[in-house]
């Protein structure tokens, strides 16, 4: 295995922002646009020439966004705002918003007053998926994404620049998957702070230049890195939206808790579907939205959340589940008590960690991951 | 204010035979084969009354149980069942309702059919889908992007919602088998106009002064505009409180409280087990809360030449899903209009659509009033987040804040 090049992909999961503004230095002239979870068509920032960045916050101490929210906004919400506001004020030149719910829409407007920027945009998601009008709503509000952006570049986006990204964003996605199915088949291969760092390091870095670092990562692998070195250990999907505090999946390493399946938008559905190559590009983003897993702002008819997860415990031979679920998020609330009951008639051992960023007392989390693992290898 | 709303038998007759009518013939409507939907206060309830289909407010049986002090014990029972105390009260209060079975009006009916219309808050969309689990039957999520302020997203937004309509007659259609009839949905539309010019002229009576009306009175009258808005009865009904109002206390230059100082506004949902009390307590002090952008959720203008683009334009650009500073021109244009001279901002832990962008309201407002803000954290109906000697203390020092500033 090429453990410098792992190392390189680690390091930026870690702290990208360094990094990247000394990739700017270096002569970069490409502008750096910041994204709030989730959904926002990434390609389209990219084929405007622009570097697409995924903002998840920050785990160092509030300081100024508080002053701005209630104390009842989850912790995702402010640790996002204070990122901007305090750590990385002039790291981004300009920011596309999206909104699922009542928390990021009003976030976007406090954002929009409170943080400098060149350019600002929000992408209003539809909050149901199953009905034409979703379909052609997000169509619209994609155009008009695609002509914002045009306009603040001065450049037109043209069809095959767009392809091109897709193409390099594609690629992405599959050699991000090809590592999960690797990381499935081979527990001592990489483990699963390494493996959704990876996923960080790609929501971080030039797509193109994380290509050919996965490339390299590729290329190194050995027979003797997949072979199997460690004890048995317990096969566990992740559900939820971020897993923060990183710390989380050093837990769930340490527990001997394999990750071989999740619902993170942190997660597959950041590396899920793919873009359609074919036909109109813009279209086949919009219906790439349609095809990932569920999110629980986004409604969507029958009890998907519930359906999805079960599905992935048994096509990856899963023996529990672990919820990660953050502190006054509303949606998750919501959802809960009716996904325990669900999972419990499955016979689903399901453990919901309740967490949130700035959480440093992670002893007693610990002890109950733990346990949960210790409840589920004696299966 | 309850000695106001005793001074005006009539109109407080009619309101209580028209809920009363309201539920019992709600509560008859599977016996008479009619469907029962669900909906938000902030939705195109016209179409249901368009497809005779009787629609039922949750949020409205809620205020009942919050008024009825039923909180924290309906809260506590779905606590068991693990939802968090720090959900919307009138979920709590709602689901709470439903492991228990009781109810201040003795209860209402199950739904056939759910609409949650996301304008006012997204937090009702999940509740709902609990509820559409609960029973098996379907949730329609009416989906209203924020009504940013861009032309093109406006003019796709509308075609969004107009579309979402048509989507709507469609699954009403299929539910009860029945054609939709438009003429019969502009009859009611003509109605549901009427009634919200009324209740917006109702809602102005504060303008005058001293004002016969207060927010209170705003709050208890306000239930007929929000479910029986497209009936003639709340046409009627607006126009008989108005006339009345008039008549007892306008024309004789009376106003709610004696000695009107202090003209209030009040950001947020009242605190709804409190709100007797805060009147009162107020009123003490030469002091009336006499108008809030929630009260005006309902004052609609609606163009009944263009049904659905009215409706459309209508339950999308409500207060709380306008932009911040949109929704803080409105409420600065109320200041002027009814010549206000405190403000008092409510964060209420229990509605984060509007408590989320508040502490950037106060900002944009006092800064363009001049008008000192006092800001304090509750929950609107759950007793266990009341701090009362902390917001009594409050509000006096504020009061005397005013008074040291020569206000009034």
């Amino acid at each position: 295995m090429n453990r410098q090049v792992l190392e390189e992909l680690l390091s930026i999961a870690r702290d990208p922002y360094p990094m990247l503004r000394a990739w700017k230095k270096k002569g970069e002239k490409r502008k750096i646009i910041g994204s709030t979870l989730t959904d926002v068509p990434e390609e389209l920032i990219h084929a405007a020439g622009m570097l697409p960045f995924t903002i998840l916050g920050t785990n160092k101490s509030i300081l100024r966004a508080s002053a701005h929210l209630p104390d009842n906004a989850c912790s995702q919400a402010r640790s996002d705002l204070e990122l901007v506001l305090t750590y990385q004020r002039d790291f981004f030149d300009g920011y596309v918003l999206p909104q699922v719910d009542d928390t990021t829409q009003h976030l976007s407007d406090i954002w929009r007053r409170q943080v400098r920027w060149d350019y600002f945009e929000t992408f209003l998601l539809p909050r149901q998926i199953d009905r034409p009008s979703a379909r052609q709503w997000l169509l619209d509000e994609t155009l008009r994404l695609k002509r914002s952006l045009e306009s603040f570049t001065g450049k037109e986006i043209s069809e095959g620049r767009l392809r091109e990204s897709i193409g390099i964003y594609n690629q992405n996605r599959g050699y991000l998957k090809r590592l999960y199915e690797m990381k499935r088949r081979h527990p001592d291969f990489i483990n699963n702070r390494q493996f959704f760092d990876l996923i960080k390091s790609s929501m971080w870095w030039p797509k193109e230049e994380h290509n050919g670092l996965l490339e390299r990562f590729f290329s190194g692998i050995e027979e003797t890195d997949l072979m199997r070195k460690g004890e048995e250990d317990t096969r566990v999907v992740l559900s939820g939206i971020v897993w923060e505090p990183p710390e989380i999946m050093d837990i769930l390493d340490q527990s001997g808790l394999r990750v071989v399946g999740d619902d993170l938008c942190a997660g597959w559905r950041y590396i899920d579907p793919d873009v359609e190559a074919n036909g109109d590009p813009v279209k086949a983003i919009v219906d790439r939205h349609f095809k990932k897993g569920p999110f629980t702002p986004i409604y969507a008819k029958g009890n998907k959340i519930f359906e999805n997860l079960l599905n992935l415990v048994t096509r990856n031979t899963a023996e529990g589940v672990i919820y990660l679920h953050i502190k006054f998020n509303e949606s998750q609330d919501y959802d809960l008590p009716d996904l325990i009951e669900n999972m419990e008639k499955e016979g689903i051992p399901l453990f919901v960690v309740e967490t949130e960023y700035q959480t440093t007392h992670l002893a007693g989390i610990r002890t109950r991951i733990q346990a949960f693992g210790e409840s589920l290898a004696q299966k | 204010m309850g000695e106001q709303a005793e001074k005006k038998p009539k109109a407080k007759e009619v309101m209580k035979q028209l809920t009363k009518d309201y539920y019992g013939g709600a509560l008859r409507a599977h016996e008479e084969n009619k469907y029962v939907a669900y909906t938000t206060a902030v939705s195109p309830v016209e179409l249901f009354y368009a497809h005779d289909i009787i629609p039922i407010y949750p949020e409205n049986h809620s205020v009942m149980c919050l008024t009825g002090r039923m909180m924290p014990r309906l809260s506590l029972e779905i606590e068991k069942r693990g939802y968090t105390s720090h959900l919307c009260a009138y979920a709590r209060s709602d689901l709470g309702y439903r492991e228990v079975g009781e109810s201040p009006i003795g209860g209402i009916p199950d739904p056939d059919f759910l609409l949650a219309c996301n304008a006012q808050c997204f937090t009702l969309t999940k509740w709902f889908q609990v509820l559409s689990r609960r029973y098996g039957v379907p949730v329609f999520v009416f989906d209203t992007p924020q009504y940013i302020r861009k032309d093109e997203a406006r003019k796709n937004i509308m075609k969004y919602v107009e579309h979402q309509l048509v989507e709507m007659v469609e699954a009403l259609e299929e539910l009860t088998g029945r054609k939709f009839d438009y003429d019969r949905l502009r009859e009611v539309l003509g109605y549901s106009a009427e009634a919200s010019k009324l209740y917006r002229e109702f809602l102005d009576l504060a303008s005058i002064r001293p004002s016969p009306i207060s927010i209170f009175d705003a709050l208890i009258h306000m239930a007929i505009i929000v479910y029986l808005r497209g009936t003639k009865e709340a046409v009627d009904y607006y126009r008989l409180l108005i006339e009345e109002i008039k008549e007892e206390k306008v024309s004789k230059g009376i106003g709610v409280i004696p000695n009107e100082r202090f003209r209030l506004y009040w950001e947020n949902l009242p605190i709804w087990f409190k709100f007797r009390d805060h009147s009162d307590f107020l009123a003490a002090h030469d002091a009336i809360i006499l108008t809030s952008l929630y009260a005006h959720a309902w004052s609609y203008d609606f163009d009944v030449s263009n049904p659905l683009a009215t409706l459309a334009e209508n339950y999308t650009s409500v207060f709380s899903n306008v932009e911040l500073e949109e929704r803080a021109e409105r409420a600065i244009e109320l200041f002027r209009r009814y010549s206000l001279n405190g403000n008092i901002m409510f964060m209420n832990r229990s509605c984060k659509a509007v408590t989320f962008g508040v502490l950037e309201l106060k900002e944009m407002i006092s800064k363009e009033t001049g008008i000192p803000v006092l800001i304090f954290e509750s929950d609107m109906g759950d007793p266990r987040f009341y701090s009362e000697v902390q917001i009594r203390t409050r509000l006096e020092a504020y009061l005397e804040t005013l008074d040291r500033m020569g206000v009034g």
